[in-house]
């Protein structure tokens, strides 16, 4: 092969992550390392009576084992989210007193390699008296068990928008109602957790953590192990995948670094995937209630939700997201009333957190399959129903009643381009060809449209660091305070920072996930790298542009005859100056010292939005569906990577379809997941599952954004569960929108075909 | 997921490889084969098995492959599932059957590696190997400290993982009789992905005579909590004339008589309900085969 035509890799990382030679924490090699394997609790709830952990000495480790006995006093994990919900509800590091859920940290044990630490858990006596579990947040909720003494297990009640006045329901044409269940989900990155703490030699700590966002890690070990937050320094190496579960700082995290401290020596703790399964956290988690109302027309008069969240046992980032759903009620529609209610309540199952779409998915389920509820109800085409309710492109930006102010949108455009996209009509025609053969199998179709929340909110969240600098070699350092799990931002930032510059991709370096490189920043989640961090860095290289121009002026008056102020121009990293002199920014910075900008930049929320379309064929028979076609059509603004944007649509796609059809972490009566056979139990899409897809886009700007950049990365688990949920009631032409609850295992979809009479 | 200590022999012989599990049993934890390891591998993982001994089967030379002898398909320990995969691993109806089977197993990795006879000896209840097994009459050879013998597939299963091998016995074959020339076989799974363990799945071979049933064969997975012959079915179809309207009655005796497990995804009311639809469409497929093998005859 010739080097012309050797592979090109699309993304720089790709050699390195393709070829093996990816660095994960647990491939770092650390002299002296100690590795680590927690006992957990195998009841979901219970009174800790004794944690031994002495056997475990005898038995492997080389340290004493601990338990919480052993910890600091009040050892818990920092609180998240709205003041007040964690108060009374600590989250212990090592459970001394009440385990909440099976997988719940007890002890830890080290020793020189995982197998030896293992039999030294094994070796672990714990003795935990059972309490009742509370499984599920109906359940919870009315129970008279108080998972936290003195405390109510609702932990969060709040309404968004004005509760639907009486009259509007009563005046309506007709009111369609649903139940819906959100299953909770693992949200199995193909890294699972992994924390190395290791002593820096000066009294801090050095911590590399596959994580979401290291600033709120490194500030948050320093808080617990009072070090200044200087004393910490956090890297995220190559890291597996997150989908959200890993921006928390976890109780193993905190039990690690606190114990890297004591001994001084280097601490590395790899979660498994058995582990993972109780104890990471899981997504989704809510029982939906949705009111929704039309006129005689179809227009929509009213809608209300009301949110039941399961955040598992303790309240912690799990709680922003019915908060998400509420906020995004509203849809895609121009409804006069939206009301939506969410109460959040513990249980006795593992913490739930936010789980890629984080809220969204949630609210775009519950409005968009009563969409095609109330569709069926008036005998109107979904289609049709869509285009009469949506909020028009000219009424933009536009505030919603549940307090959104989306920011631009075309919603109409989206939906046509998945009509066409899709070829509604042969598949039309199709399915009255089966509705008509006796026998055939039913074929259904079912739309999504969403809107999308990206960026984050709240004031910590609205804003990203980026910086640029040139560098003595003539190439170009970007940071950002993102963090890259994955999504390939070595590759996108550079080009990003390359544009602005002028310059080659190849002379441009990007950096983010070190809190050592980058001492401020947010993190990545919530679809926000390239809308906040890619900004940031397109803004820093514009005004890194602006002070070579005014240094190399510097540099001309003490290098020669003086200059004009404002007379030195870019040109890809040389300074033109009169009379045909130049420099380069390398010479530059050699001959001035460091030339550096840094931008912070802030910015609202950013709603992109799209439409996606399925057509299955069930057989009615066995309860299975095939998914024929799927059509996902995203706007995500102005894309700067198509690439690896499609990626991320593909990506969330299959996992929209894992939500639909077949991942769900059940638990038995005792909350117990029933899970003993991992990923032969919880079943992921696989290649063999992925159905026949197009891609579309449309593109609208941000228009408060220098890239015009709305998020990416989400919008498949947003867009794909009413779609295909919504195509399999039409093949079945189910009246009652509950027959049918994710996932659509064979037995509930032939259970459904039953109810309905289309099986035998 | 990191499996404690165990003792390892990888001994050269098939008579050395009972010595050590008659060693082996006797300890405490007991001694457990390695062939492919797919399941054992996980178990010791899991820390679900802590065996005193791990006796390797890779170094024992005479224990592979698969071989016609005798009317039978001789199916040796260490014969991959992959084996079985490729088309033309036995003549006849039988040739058919397998790779329709076999890729039914897991994934192709583990098809690489895994072993039909571990798969027998491992006893899943829902394993594709089972409902072969018992379908065609197989027998399972053994070697023990007091010798060798044989045992009916019929009897070797006796619930979930339990089987008739003694702590010191060696599963050395599998031995499959050969369908007549002119019999038609049909396999059908239900499962939720494409590598998840079969709900139910079905084996059917019939014999025909002109247009009547002489010989039923179904072998059925997810019907009961190991691998049996839906018999009622049987009895009815021989002597029926084959078609869409036996075969549904075939299906509605064989989900009578099954007697299901509860499990999350899987309840009991559904997978009867499968045993019923997958006899009658595997019968389908038996008849489709048998008719498209005259054809190819006649041709």
């Amino acid at each position: 092969m010739s080097a012309s035509t050797a592979f090109q890799p699309t993304r720089r990382e790709d050699v390195r992550l393709l070829t093996g030679t990816g660095r994960y924490v647990a491939d770092l090699a650390v002299d002296g390392c100690l590795e680590a394997a927690f006992v957990r609790s195998r009841l979901a709830h219970g009174r800790v009576r004794r944690v031994d952990a002495a056997p475990a000495r005898a038995v492997a480790s080389v340290v004493p084992a601990l338990a919480a006995a052993a910890l600091p006093g009040r050892f818990v994990v920092p609180p998240f989210g709205q003041p007040g919900v964690a108060e009374g509800r600590d989250w212990e590091v090592l459970a001394g007193e009440r385990v909440r859920h099976v997988g719940q940290p007890l002890a830890v044990v080290l020793a020189a390699d995982r197998y030896a630490a293992e039999d030294g858990a094994d070796a672990v006596v714990v003795d935990v008296d059972p309490l009742p579990a509370l499984v599920g947040p109906q359940a919870a909720a009315a129970s008279d068990v108080q998972l936290f003494d003195g405390l109510g297990n609702v932990v969060v009640e709040q309404d968004h928008g004005e509760p639907v006045p009486q009259e509007v329901w009563a005046a309506a044409h007709v009111v369609v109602e649903a139940t819906y269940t959100q299953q909770l989900l693992a949200p199995v990155p193909m890294e699972s957790r992994a924390v190395l703490a290791a002593p820096d030699g000066a009294g801090g700590l050095r911590v590399w953590c596959s994580h979401q966002a290291p600033h709120r890690l490194r500030d948050n070990l320093g808080q617990a192990l009072r070090l200044p937050p200087d004393r910490v320094r956090v890297t995220v190496p190559d890291a597996g995948g997150a989908f959200g579960s890993k921006s928390a700082t976890f109780p193993e995290y905190l039990a690690v670094a606190l114990l890297a401290l004591r001994l001084g020596r280097p601490v590395r703790w790899v979660e498994d995937r058995a582990e993972a399964f109780s104890a990471h956290t899981h997504g989704r988690g809510q029982r939906q209630r949705v009111r929704l109302a039309a006129d005689r027309d179809g227009r929509f008069l009213a809608l209300d939700l009301d949110v039941l969240a399961d955040l598992g046992a303790y309240p912690h980032v799990g709680v922003v997201v019915p908060t998400q759903t509420a906020l995004m009620a509203t849809g895609a529609y121009a409804t006069g009333h939206v009301h939506a209610r969410v109460r959040a309540v513990v249980t006795t199952t593992a913490p739930t957190a936010p789980y890629r779409g984080a809220g969204r998915p949630e609210a775009a389920y519950a409005v968009e399959r009563t969409v095609e509820a109330l569709a069926r109800r008036l005998g109107a085409d979904p289609v049709e129903l869509r285009r009469r309710n949506f909020i028009a492109p000219e009424r933009f930006p536009h505030t919603t009643p549940t307090g959104r102010t989306y920011d631009s949108g075309d919603y109409a455009r989206a939906l046509d381009v998945a009509v066409d996209a899709l070829e509604l009509d042969r598949w039309r025609t199709e399915r009255a060809r089966r509705r008509a053969e006796p026998g055939a199998r039913p074929l259904g179709i079912g739309f999504c449209s969403y809107v999308e929340r990206t960026g984050g909110d709240g004031p910590l969240l609205l804003q990203e660091n980026g910086s640029v600098e040139a560098l003595a070699d003539g190439s170009f350092l970007a940071r950002c305070g993102t963090s890259a799990t994955g999504q390939g931002h070595e590759t996108a930032f550079a080009q990003v920072v390359a544009d602005a510059l002028g310059v080659d991709t190849a002379l441009v370096r990007a950096v983010d996930g070190d809190t050592g490189e980058v001492p401020h920043g947010v993190g990545s989640f919530a679809s926000r790298s390239m809308q906040m961090g890619g900004a940031a860095l397109h803004l820093a290289a514009r005004e890194l542009v602006d002070l070579a121009r005014q240094r190399a002026v510097a540099w001309a008056a003490a290098a020669g005859p003086p200059v004009p102020a404002g007379s030195a121009t870019w040109d890809a990293g040389r300074l033109l100056l009169p009379g045909g002199r130049w420099i380069g920014t390398g010479e530059l910075v050699t001959a001035t010292g460091e030339l550096r900008a840094d931008h912070v930049f802030r910015q609202e929320a950013a709603f992109p939005f799209g439409c996606y379309g399925a057509v299955v064929e069930v057989d009615p028979d066995t309860g299975e569906v095939e998914v024929l076609r799927l059509v996902a059509v995203d706007d995500y603004g102005t894309v700067v990577h198509p690439v690896i944007t499609r990626g991320q649509t593909v990506g969330s796609l299959v996992q929209g379809l894992g939500q639909a059809l077949y991942e769900e972490v059940p638990h038995d009566g005792d909350g117990v997941p029933l899970l003993a056979e991992g990923l032969f139990d919880y079943l992921l899409p696989t290649a063999s599952e992925v159905p026949p897809f197009v891609l579309r886009e449309t593109r609208t700007p941000n228009p408060s954004n220098p890239l015009g950049a709305k998020g990416a990365g989400e919008a498949g688990c947003i867009g794909v569960p009413p779609a295909v949920v919504n195509a399999v009631a039409d093949a079945l032409q189910l009246d009652d929108p509950d027959l049918l609850q994710m996932p659509l295992t064979p037995a509930r979809v032939w259970r459904a075909a039953r109810a309905a009479g289309a099986a035998s | 997921m990191k499996s404690p200590s165990f003792g390892y022999v990888a001994p050269a012989s098939t008579a050395d490889v009972v010595d050590a599990l008659t060693t082996g049993s006797a300890a405490p934890g007991g001694a457990v084969v390695l062939a492919g390891g797919q399941s054992l591998l996980v178990e010791l993982h899991h820390r679900r098995v802590r065996p005193a001994l791990v006796v390797d089967l890779g170094r024992v030379g005479d224990l592979g492959g698969l071989a016609v002898a005798g009317g039978e398909l001789h199916v040796g320990a260490l014969a991959r599932h992959r084996d079985a995969e490729r088309p033309g691993a036995a003549p006849g109806p039988l040739g058919r059957l397998l790779p329709r089977v076999a890729e039914h197993v897991a994934h192709p990795p583990v098809r690489a590696r895994g072993t039909i006879a571990g798969s027998l000896a491992w006893g899943h209840p829902a394993a594709e190997w089972g409902a072969v097994a018992v379908a065609l009459d197989a027998r399972v050879d053994l070697r023990g400290a007091g010798g060798g013998r044989s045992v009916a597939a019929a009897d070797w299963f006796r619930g979930p993982h339990r089987t008739a091998r003694r702590p010191d016995e060696l599963v050395t074959a599998l031995r499959l009789p050969l369908p007549p020339a002119g019999a038609g076989v049909g396999f059908v799974e239900h499962r939720r992905t494409a590598a998840s363990y079969a709900g139910v799945a079905v084996v059917a071979v019939l014999e025909l005579e002109g247009p009547v049933v002489t010989s039923a064969r179904l072998g059925v997975v997810g019907a009961a909590d190991r691998p049996e012959r839906a018999a009622a079915a049987e009895g009815f179809l021989r002597g029926a004339e084959a078609g869409e309207a036996a075969f549904a009655r075939a299906g509605e005796l064989a989900a009578r008589d099954a007697d299901p497990v509860d499990e999350p995804h899987q309840p009991a009311d559904h997978r009867r309900h499968l045993v019923g639809v997958l006899v009658r469409r595997a019968l389908g497929r038996a008849l489709a085969d048998r008719r498209s093998t005259d054809e190819e005859e006649d041709a």
